[in-house]
């Protein structure tokens, strides 16, 4: 979720996320200084059919901000396709990893200007094809709304008569949304107090491969949609041509080790029908941001000179722009970076 | 949150060994959810991957090993491994080092022998390890270097072999040349053709604990704490109606869901009562090996971190500088040479004292490192007595059927030891993890366990 203004990330991890399994033994309760100290990791298993039938796909580092010393394996379910981490940051981790530099906390328009302000315009237009015909007084639910980034979108080119409300469990987060004027409850979705059946569309946006158990909260979301009730979900592409390439190590949404789930179309597909939704659309869309952090994190893996490594973020907009035209190149094909759905909440 | 579905059978699975393979597969049945109790007959896990940590600060393991970035991230290793920065493999014929495999390519007669057998290709297909190696390299790098190589090491004419003993890890030369490409890009000794159970990758190259090899089983261990039973030898595993039901362990019945045997595929038969099924595998074969761990002053004596000595004359087959890749083995200014001697029970070389081996070595060794006499330190000396399998002809059917079955429902026999097979350590892991994920989904459906 390294593009969406928003601290996403760590507000969906459900209550439940610790598995039965028992932590490793180097998790202590002393903390050295950051990147030094491993990380208390647990196993993981397929979210959709729950298996740990998988073979192993990829093995990195925390290469963007070196939060632990730890190496990281990504494995394919045979059954589903999903691709996860395996094994994981336990829950006490998250805070370790999600520093308080963590990029979707200081995504403002100060400190990334122009690429800020290009974002915030197509983001909307996006969000608005996205939502499509919706009542007037339609009520929409951001799950994991992190500042309000989306949602203040809408605000600001929606409806004015839209019920907007967001869902986050960092205080952090909820502050900043808050400040900016939006409704923000306090918590994971699966835990906060909302009314069933009652929403129109939800977002969740760069949100589920973050989370510890995405068809948990799938279901949440289900429960307060009304029935004909819409989603939709961005995440990473393992069906794009950057995962491809780069998939063995440095591609970038696997943002190491904060993305704990990633899909393509099949097991986007098979999320849906476990969870009880159909699929209205699915596509890809474009994205230039794991183009460049795959470049980026093979660069610094080989020790590349740190102003070459350190130019290539969101805050150039060259690179930037270059792997848009380029992933829009690759979306002709149906192979962009991101994964786009609208999902719709079945009738019971 | 994920539920793992009601069991069948309360009793666990019993594992036996407390090696890669059998921490393995007890860490992999834990995480899906099944009861495991693992008895190691010995006072400490490790196995075959177990480290030797000697006074003067030299530190060796049973044979040399090598493992991979991946594998230590799968065994929870990594933050305690350093990277291997070089690797490389020379064979010492006549007196000089070839680079292998590409400075084997200057020596015409190689070359012709090799181009001979491309243009005049032989009909059907390999009869024993000897043809298929002269099929494959040429008669005369065959009969100089891969038959006496594989003669040493195996304890039995070339002729008499299976074929299969030269089945190798599938890789282009496209790929090798890129990964060995990637190796000196990347400052990383990439592995190529070591792991046919994942993937290879410019991405998968050499680590090494700092303190040896036994890091691993150690980590595996820590999960798996809770089932460990130390000194535990397990005298019996019942087997009724064709399928095992339990062991016999400090003369107590213990009843178990499925069996799991680290041990030697040919020692296996001996614990099992209840069947005969298994008969078959007590004339498999393991050759012996005795290390002979050389130290000696200086550092990089050997060309290259290993190297292959296939003529009769020197005592051993195979030459590992273990400290040319990982530095911190030896104490500065030293280094660390161990000698692999092929050998019987009971033969000259396995009975022989350790300080006239490590002379015997040190004679031989100075053709190779003129120095060797006076640099020489003292040794220590590992004896495996189930090294490596040996693929006799006499018994190639039933080993192709091992692998897959031991005939007896709710049996496994795993690990190198176990499967009677060439392999190295991530794909013992890889393999292992695919058979315990099978077990669990077998015994969770109650359907016959044919892993």
């Amino acid at each position: 979720m390294r593009s969406a203004g928003t601290i996403d990330g760590i507000t969906a991890l459900g209550p439940d996320s610790a598995t039965r399994s028992p932590t490793r033994r180097r998790a202590r309760s002393d903390r050295p200084e950051p990147g030094t100290r491993p990380l208390a990791l647990e196993p993981a298993r397929c979210c959709i059919c729950g298996t740990r039938d998988a073979e192993p796909v990829g093995v990195g580092e925390d290469f963007e901000y070196r939060t632990s010393p730890d190496s990281f394996l990504t494995v394919r379910c045979d059954h589903c396709a999903l691709v996860y981490l395996d094994p994981r940051p336990t829950r006490a981790e998250m805070t370790t990893i999600y520093p308080d530099h963590y990029h979707a906390f200081t995504f403002t328009e100060d400190k990334f200007g122009f690429v800020y302000r290009v974002r915030r315009r197509l983001e909307a237009r996006r969000l608005l094809t996205a939502i499509g015909k919706v009542p007037p007084n339609a009520a929409i639910l951001d799950v994991g709304c992190g500042d309000g980034f989306h949602l203040e979108l809408l605000r600001d080119f929606g409806q004015p008569g839209w019920r907007l409300v967001g869902v986050d469990l960092d205080p952090r987060a909820a502050d900043a949304a808050e400040a900016r004027g939006l409704v923000v409850h306090r918590g994971t979705i699966e835990t906060v107090d909302l009314e069933a059946d009652h929403y129109d569309f939800a977002i969740l946006i760069q949100t589920v491969e973050h989370v510890a158990d995405p068809a948990a909260v799938l279901a949440a979301i289900r429960r307060v949609l009304r029935p004909g009730g819409r989603l939709l979900i961005v995440t990473d592409n393992t069906g794009s041509l950057d995962f491809s390439i780069a998939k063995r190590r440095h591609w970038g949404g696997y943002h190491f080790p904060r993305h704990w789930y990633l899909f393509n179309d099949d097991a986007l597909r098979r999320l849906a029908s476990h969870t009880g939704f159909s699929v209205d659309e699915l596509d890809t869309m474009v994205s230039p941001v794991n183009w460049v952090y795959s470049i980026r994190n093979a660069l610094d893996d080989w020790g590349a000179p740190r102003p070459i490594v350190e130019w290539l973020s969101l805050e150039s907009p060259i690179p930037l722009a270059a792997f848009t035209l380029f992933d829009w190149c690759n979306q002709r094909i149906g192979r962009a970076a991101l994964l786009r759905a609208v999902l719709r909440r079945d009738p019971e | 949150m994920i539920t793992t579905g009601p069991e069948i059978s309360t009793a666990p699975v019993v594992v036996l060994g407390g090696g890669i393979a059998g921490l393995t597969a007890a860490r992999e049945l834990l995480r899906n959810g099944l009861d495991v109790v693992l008895y190691e007959a010995g006072p400490s896990v490790g196995g075959m991957a177990d480290s030797h940590h000697d006074p003067e600060g030299f530190t060796f393991d049973t044979g040399a090993h090598f493992i991979t970035n991946r594998l230590a991230t799968a065994t929870g290793v990594y933050e305690q491994c350093r990277a291997v920065e070089s690797y490389g493999e020379t064979v010492w014929l006549g007196g000089r080092s070839y680079d292998y495999p590409a400075g084997l390519l200057r020596v015409p007669r190689f070359v012709r022998a090799a181009i001979a057998e491309r243009t005049h290709p032989r009909h059907g297909s390999a009869t024993s390890a000897a043809d298929r190696f002269r099929r494959e390299f040429g008669t005369a790098l065959a009969d100089e270097i891969a038959l006496p190589l594989l003669e040493a090491w195996s304890g039995a004419p070339a002729t008499e072999l299976a074929p299969a003993v030269a089945d190798k890890i599938p890789s282009g030369i496209a790929q090798t040349v890129g990964l060995k490409l990637a190796a000196r890009l990347t400052h990383r000794a990439v592995a190529v053709g070591y792991c046919q159970e994942a993937p290879q990758s410019a991405n998968v190259w050499h680590v090494y604990p700092e303190r040896g090899i036994s890091a691993v089983c150690e980590s595996l261990a820590a999960d798996v704490a809770d089932s460990i039973r130390l000194r535990s030898p397990v005298e019996a595993i019942t087997v009724s109606d064709g399928r095992a039901v339990g062991v016999r362990v400090a003369g107590r019945e213990v009843p178990a869901a499925a069996v799991i045997s680290t041990a030697p595929i040919n020692v296996l038969p001996k614990i099992v009562e209840g069947t005969d099924a298994l008969e078959r595998f007590r004339a498999f074969r393991f050759r012996p090996m005795v290390f002979v761990n050389l130290r000696l002053q200086g550092r990089d004596l050997l060309p290259h971190t290993m190297t292959w000595t296939p003529e009769a004359q020197l005592p051993f087959f195979r030459l590992t500088e273990t400290p040319q890749a990982m530095p911190w083995l030896a104490p500065e200014g030293k280094t660390l040479i161990t000698a692999d001697i092929g050998a019987e029970i009971g033969d000259e070389h396995w009975s022989m004292d350790d300080g006239e081996l490590g002379e015997r070595c040190i004679d031989a060794l100075v053709e190779i490192v003129p120095s060797a006499r006076r640099d020489y330190l003292g040794c220590r000396v590992v004896r495996a007595p189930s090294a490596y399998p040996v693929f006799h002809l006499d018994y190639e059917l039933d080993r192709q059927r091992l692998a897959t079955s031991t005939g007896v429902d709710r049996l496994l026999s795993i690990g190198r030891n176990g499967e009677f097979a060439h392999i190295l350590m991530e794909d013992v892991y890889w393999r292992t993890v695919r058979r315990a994920r099978r077990l669990a989904r077998e015994l969770k459906s109650g359907a016959p366990v044919s892993v």
